[in-house]
């Protein structure tokens, strides 16, 4: 169940990543060049600063799996024992350190990103 | 003779001893640049949002600084093609997760085709931004 769930939220997740880039660059490419005042017109809208938040926190949900789904692939003691036999013993200690590494960083820049267009 | 076989069987697996398809290179590469999305494009995302929506002179200095030839336009544009590349490889695996092109020769047809797309909209933004 968990499986096919997180297969299901990364396809839906980049689903809704291509359309928010798409609008993005979409007015990026109508308004240029681009002028401050056009600009800051855009990010102060309501409809940015919702679908920019909602794409914030679906960014961080697909980067989530996909890093996690990394991890699983190439930090085992399988992958990381050709490289040194003595790495592999340590494989679950370093796909930790790592898992926590990127969800700190991503919860980080999810909040960064929220202060930063709603301020 | 099945015992001496067990005695040689590797233990780790080599992944650079694996010649990899053309496919498997554009999955692989796929992952790659997800990492240096989530890494470097996504914070530089940020930064620049923050600093063209700080005021008036930061945005006029970024634009000045992103219009010339820069270090920082250089990594900038650099940093979204790697983004674009992702987008393209993604869209292919989404189009094959609906069954779209998933016979052998049209996965190989369309990783070339990714390929050839990126290189094509890699040299556009180069040439923009270096003349």
């Amino acid at each position: 169940m968990i499986g096919s769930t997180l297969f299901y939220v990364q396809r839906y997740s980049a689903t809704y990543l291509l359309a928010y880039t798409i609008w993005i660059a979409s007015f990026l490419i109508v308004n240029n060049p681009l002028e401050y005042n056009s600009w800051t017109a855009f990010t102060n809208q309501i409809d940015f600063l919702v679908l920019t938040s909602l794409a914030a926190a679906v960014s961080i949900i697909h980067a989530f799996i996909g890093l996690w789904t990394i991890g699983t692939d190439y930090f085992t003691s399988r992958t990381l024992g050709f490289l040194s036999v003595s790495f592999s013993k340590y494989a679950d200690t370093i796909r930790g350190a790592y898992t926590i590494l990127f969800s700190v960083l991503g919860l980080s820049i999810f909040a960064i990103i929220l202060l930063t267009i709603w301020s | 003779m099945s015992t001496n076989h067990n005695k040689i069987r590797p233990v780790y697996i080599n992944l650079f001893q694996i010649r990899l398809p053309v496919s498997a290179i554009s999955s692989i590469t796929h992952r790659l640049a997800g990492i240096y999305i989530f890494f470097i494009t996504l914070p530089l995302s940020l930064y620049l949002l923050y600093f063209s929506t700080k005021s008036y002179n930061d945005f006029m200095v970024l634009k000045d600084y992103l219009n010339n030839t820069t270090f920082l336009s250089t990594f900038v544009a650099f940093s979204f093609l790697v983004f674009a590349y992702h987008i393209l490889t993604g869209v292919r695996h989404l189009l094959q997760d609906l069954h779209i092109g998933e016979s052998l020769s049209a996965s190989r047809l369309s990783s070339y085709l990714v390929f050839c797309v990126w290189f094509l909209l890699s040299v556009f933004v180069f040439t923009r931004l270096f003349t």
